[in-house]
């Protein structure tokens, strides 16, 4: 039970992170556009279910990191659009850093051989 | 900070719950028609297209679930739930609410109501500005001279003058003021009133004293730091509305205090009861300097006489330690500049002279000083009787959690979280504890004022002591966290054993099984209360009779038809040379009262609060060397004293009209000073003084029996005492004060009550303006003097007497509720052929053993009780085999009694009936 809660942690939180750079490359965008984005881009190795994202969404609105606010779609449909606000802005920088971080020792680590630890 | 953006967001977006669902519910509308029209284009069906989006888009009420968990607050919902299911409960089952809420109020108001004396005794600063700031010089307060140019461990008194060089050198202090260690009484008549003078206490201020204090006047001006202005007044607020109605005149209006004309010029604000806590604040400040003005015995010129405390505002940033050092120095430079006029042995003791500077923003704490230990006591035993109390609470919790069994183990059954289950019972517990709360501050305050009545008795007239009974903010504080933490602590036993329930077993009907388990807890809970009972009547059993002890001790005088009028000739304005005839008037005049067989005045009767000292020097013995104790006490008395006191003479005679002013010059000893100052010599005949080489002034006439004047070390022997015929006072010399006499001793006829209204008028006919200040027999004066111990004695036996109760109500639940559980057992028994008295002996077996045990677990704990009592069994030895073994008995008894009912009750049930209980 209590595994399980942990691993959705995760996943929401690196899904904070990629809604947070999907809004920052892009400008303003509605929910649907923004689950499309992250599809594109981590193809089928992240398989998430599109309406998790909504919860992630409106956790961020309530940290303040992104606004929200209704406007029209391309084809003229009424949307909410999510933009970056410069708290966003701020968290993503600090974030991706510790991010670039992670992932250097962790590449490091991989690459090391059995011998290089004697 | 982002979190806390959060939470607020939550409790903002948690009021909006509908307007949120439809945005969600729209936005995903919305994506869906996205997600389809791009599957269209792709080429699928409608239907197909529709049903890939939903599939993509996963499953919309979980989704929307989390989306609720995200946007509101979870807790707060389960617990507003929470509280409503407990409310409804409670509602259902009124009998055990109301029990667990009064047993709770019980514990929480004791606590609470000792609390508030703690809180006003021992921690509170006095109402004035940035108590932080304030320093006063000693360590521990003293009362109320010191003579001379040494103080033992440390200079904690000053002179006049000691204080006018310490205020001018320390740089340190940006205010430094002084005021006497002791509260005078003035002989208040307002100018031009025909009214009898009346007695208020007041106090000789510095001109800086509300300067240093931060402290404005409510109306007028406050006393002012220019001198030679001494016939100003400022009168305190609670006087000022309840004698003068708040009339304004008064402000400048001409007063008399001991006959000599002040103008009040303000009034103190109405929180501000001066620099100490005491039982009568001041009433009047008067400026320092009209002290000789105002006193016949003048205190304020002489330099070797210190009796003024000091308390200072600290300079932003100044340091006490530095200026603490910078004031020795000074001492010292002070002390070097009456090299000349000091004695041998003060010289001597010079280099041991220094002193101390202590915070200062209680003021001067000897109340605090006086009160701590006991108020120690009286807290520790409250908190004994609240942890009995959630003790007993817990029990009542634990069976109603065993009634509760099938439905948690339901609600397990069908997935509920552990977590979510133990928070049922535990917002239950917080509940009651917290209705328990509510209901003790309303015993807190009702208790509160009953023991400020007799902890602090207060004279008519005079201002009570400054302690409010109403609870203030960090009493109403301590209320609820004790509340909380009551809950917590009585609730989470019981709320930690529902979740251990076996779901199979519970539903199965486990009220026939007798887990030993789950009993484990309670019986656990039996023996805690049985030896935390057992503590609190071995503590009152030995504090009363320690009490017992003191109240009925040998006095050295007789009580029975003994009356004592307290006067003060000084506050009627009267001079040293009138004094004598006065006495002589005052005589006559109450011997012609009818009834009274004979009259005698002296200075202080025994137990009123006072007596002089000096150091004695003995004639034909060595002079007292600098580290010798040569001190004794000392009274004057007038003619047939010791008999109208009746306080018998062992050897030679007492004071009598046969000591003149033109006869020598006479004292009578008790045994003690004998035993001090005349170790194997016959004192009578033998010739002492009290002043420094002056050692032929008294011939010892008489030595009586040791009797009880001083209030203080009651534990020990009465010291050294010796008492003067007022006849031969010395009215040319220093000291002038001990002229003044306080008390009228008169000795009644057998078996007559003699009316004070007579005595009053045979005063008023002596001089219409000398107030009596009080007059009452001297039972009372000498029970007086045991006040504190008889309240600390009742009320720990108060305590003592309710744990004991709830201890047996405890048992009696363990009991009955074992007994209950067992009916199928016994009724098996029965049917077999067990009798009656089986079942008692089964039922009881159990229970004698949580006696025992608690017994025999408390048994050690007696002693340590007898230790932490300490002083306040005035030397009483702690280890009282008679009293533990009534608290021993007390207990075992109720405790059986509370047991044996239910067990007897249990063994009427008949086998039939016994069996068919599910």
């Amino acid at each position: 039970m209590s595994s399980m809660k942990e691993k959705r942690d995760v996943l929401q939180g690196t899904l904070a992170l990629m809604v947070l750079k999907t809004l920052d490359a892009l400008g303003p965008l509605h929910g649907y556009a923004i689950a499309r984005r992250i599809e594109q881009i981590s193809g089928d190795v992240l398989n998430v279910n599109q309406g998790t994202l909504y919860p992630v969404l409106l956790k961020l609105e309530q940290e303040g990191s992104i606004a929200s606010e209704w406007g029209a779609s391309e084809n003229n449909r009424k949307a909410r659009f999510y933009r970056l606000t410069r708290g966003g802005r701020k968290q993503l920088q600090a974030e991706s850093r510790g991010w670039e971080q992670t992932a250097a020792i962790m590449g490091r680590f991989f690459v090391l051989k059995a011998d290089d630890l004697k | 900070m982002r979190t806390l953006r959060r939470f607020f967001k939550r409790l903002s977006s948690w009021a909006s719950t509908q307007q949120d669902e439809e945005r969600l519910q729209a936005e995903i509308e919305e994506h869906l028609a996205m997600q389809t029209a791009e599957n269209l284009q792709a080429g699928l069906s409608p239907t197909e297209a529709r049903r890939q989006a939903v599939l993509k888009f996963g499953a919309v009420q979980a989704i929307k679930e989390d989306y609720r968990g995200q946007k509101g607050l979870p807790f707060l919902e389960t617990l507003a739930q929470d509280t409503r299911y407990t409310l409804r409960g409670l509602r259902k089952a009124p009998a055990f609410t109301i029990a667990t809420v009064l047993t709770l109020a019980l514990g929480i108001g004791a606590t609470t109501s000792i609390f508030t004396l703690v809180h006003a005794v021992l921690l509170k600063s006095l109402p004035v500005a940035n108590p932080g700031e304030l320093y006063r010089l000693g360590k521990e307060s003293r009362c109320c001279y010191q003579g001379g140019y040494s103080q033992k461990q440390e200079f904690s008194l000053v002179s006049y003058d000691l204080y006018k060089y310490l205020r001018d050198n320390t740089k340190g202090f940006s205010e430094l003021a002084a005021f006497p260690a002791f509260e005078p009484l003035f002989g208040v008549r307002r100018s031009g009133s025909s009214e009898a003078a009346q007695s208020y206490p007041g106090e000789f201020v510095s001109g800086n004293y509300f300067t240093m204090f931060g402290i404005k006047a409510y109306a007028g001006r406050t006393l002012t730091a220019q001198p030679g202005a001494p016939s100003a007044a400022v009168m305190s607020y609670r006087l000022w509305q309840q004698q003068y109605g708040s009339d304004p005149s008064v402000i400048g209006g001409v007063f008399n205090l001991n006959d000599k004309p002040f103008t009040v010029v303000g009034i103190t604000p109405p929180g501000f009861f001066g620099d100490a806590l005491r039982n009568t604040p001041p009433d009047f400040f008067l400026p320092l300097n009209a002290e000789p003005f105002v006193q016949v015995d003048a205190d304020l010129n002489k330099y070797d006489t210190h009796w003024l405390d000091l308390i200072g505002r600290i300079q932003p940033g100044a340091k006490p330690a530095s200026i603490e050092a910078e004031m020795r120095l000074e001492l010292k430079q002070w002390l070097r500049s009456h090299w000349g006029e000091m004695s041998a042995n003060d010289r001597a003791k010079f280099p041991n002279q220094t002193l101390y500077l202590s915070p200062g923003g209680a003021g001067i704490t000897s109340m605090r000083e006086q009160y701590e230990h006991w108020l120690q006591i009286l807290m520790t035993v409250s908190g004994f009787v609240l942890l009995i109390v959630c003790a007993n609470v817990a029990n009542l919790m634990l069976v109603r959690g065993m009634e509760r069994r099938r439905q948690i183990s339901l609600s397990m059954v069908l997935g509920a979280q552990a977590s979510r289950v133990v928070r049922q019972p535990l917002t239950e517990s917080i509940l009651l504890s917290l209705f328990g709360g509510a209901a003790g501050l309303l015993i807190a305050f009702a208790g509160t004022r009953l023991i400020l009545h007799f902890a602090f008795p207060s004279f008519a007239g005079f201002a009570s002591v400054p302690i409010s009974a109403s609870p203030s903010m960090p009493v109403l504080l301590f209320a609820f966290i004790t509340s909380l933490l009551t809950g917590v602590v009585f609730g989470i036993v019981p709320a930690w054993m529902a979740t251990r329930v076996d779901p199979i077993e519970a539903l199965r009907g486990a009220s026939r099984s007798s887990d030993r388990t789950e009993s484990f807890p309670r019986k656990t809970l039996v023996v805690f209360q049985v030896v935390l009972s057992l503590v609190l009547l071995s503590a009152s059993g030995l504090l009363t009779a320690a009490l017992h002890n003191l109240e009925n001790q040998n006095f050295g005088f007789e009580q029975d038809r003994r009356i004592v009028a307290t006067i003060n000739p000084r506050l009627a304005g009267y001079r040293t040379g009138q004094l004598s005839p006065l006495y002589r008037r005052i005589h006559d005049s109450i011997a012609s009262v009818p009834s009274v067989s004979s009259v005698a005045l002296c200075q202080y009767s025994p137990l009123s609060g006072g007596a002089w000292g000096s150091g004695i020097w003995v004639d034909g013995h060595p002079p007292p060397g600098p580290m010798d104790d040569n001190s004794a006490s000392w009274d004057r008395v007038s003619a047939g004293y010791f008999d109208v006191i009746g306080n018998p003479i062992i050897r030679g005679r007492g004071i009598s009209e046969q000591d003149t002013s033109a006869s020598r010059n006479v004292a009578v000893i008790n045994e003690a000073f004998a035993r001090k100052f005349f170790k194997n010599e016959d004192p009578i005949g033998k010739h002492f003084g009290r002043e420094t080489g002056a050692s032929r002034q008294f011939e010892v006439v008489g030595v009586a029996k040791d009797a009880r004047y001083l209030t203080d070390n009651l534990d020990e022997p009465s010291g050294p005492f010796f008492f003067l015929p007022e006849a031969q006072a010395e009215y040319t010399r220093s000291n002038q004060g001990s002229l003044f006499l306080h008390d009228i001793v008169i000795l009644t006829a057998p078996g007559i009550r003699l009316s004070t209204a007579r005595v009053r008028q045979a005063m008023a006919s002596v001089d219409p303006n000398m107030p009596i200040i009080s007059i009452r027999p001297l039972r009372e004066q000498v029970a007086t003097q045991f006040t504190q111990q008889r309240l600390i004695a009742r009320l720990t036996s108060f305590f003592g007497v309710l744990s004991l109760v709830l201890a047996s109500i405890g048992l009696y639940g363990v009991t009955a509720y074992n007994a209950g559980r067992r009916l199928n057992e016994i009724g098996v028994r029965m049917a077999l052929g067990a009798d009656r008295g089986h079942v008692v002996t089964l039922v009881l077996r159990g229970t004698l053993m949580l006696i025992v045990l608690g017994l025999i677990i408390g048994f050690p704990l007696t002693f340590a009780t007898g230790k932490f009592l300490g002083s306040q069994l005035y030397g009483m030895n702690p280890y009282n085999p008679v009293v533990t073994l009534v608290a021993v008995l007390a207990l075992g008894l109720s405790a059986m009694l509370a047991s044996v009912i239910p067990a007897f009750r249990a063994s009427l049930i008949s086998p039939l009936d016994a069996l068919r209980v599910e």
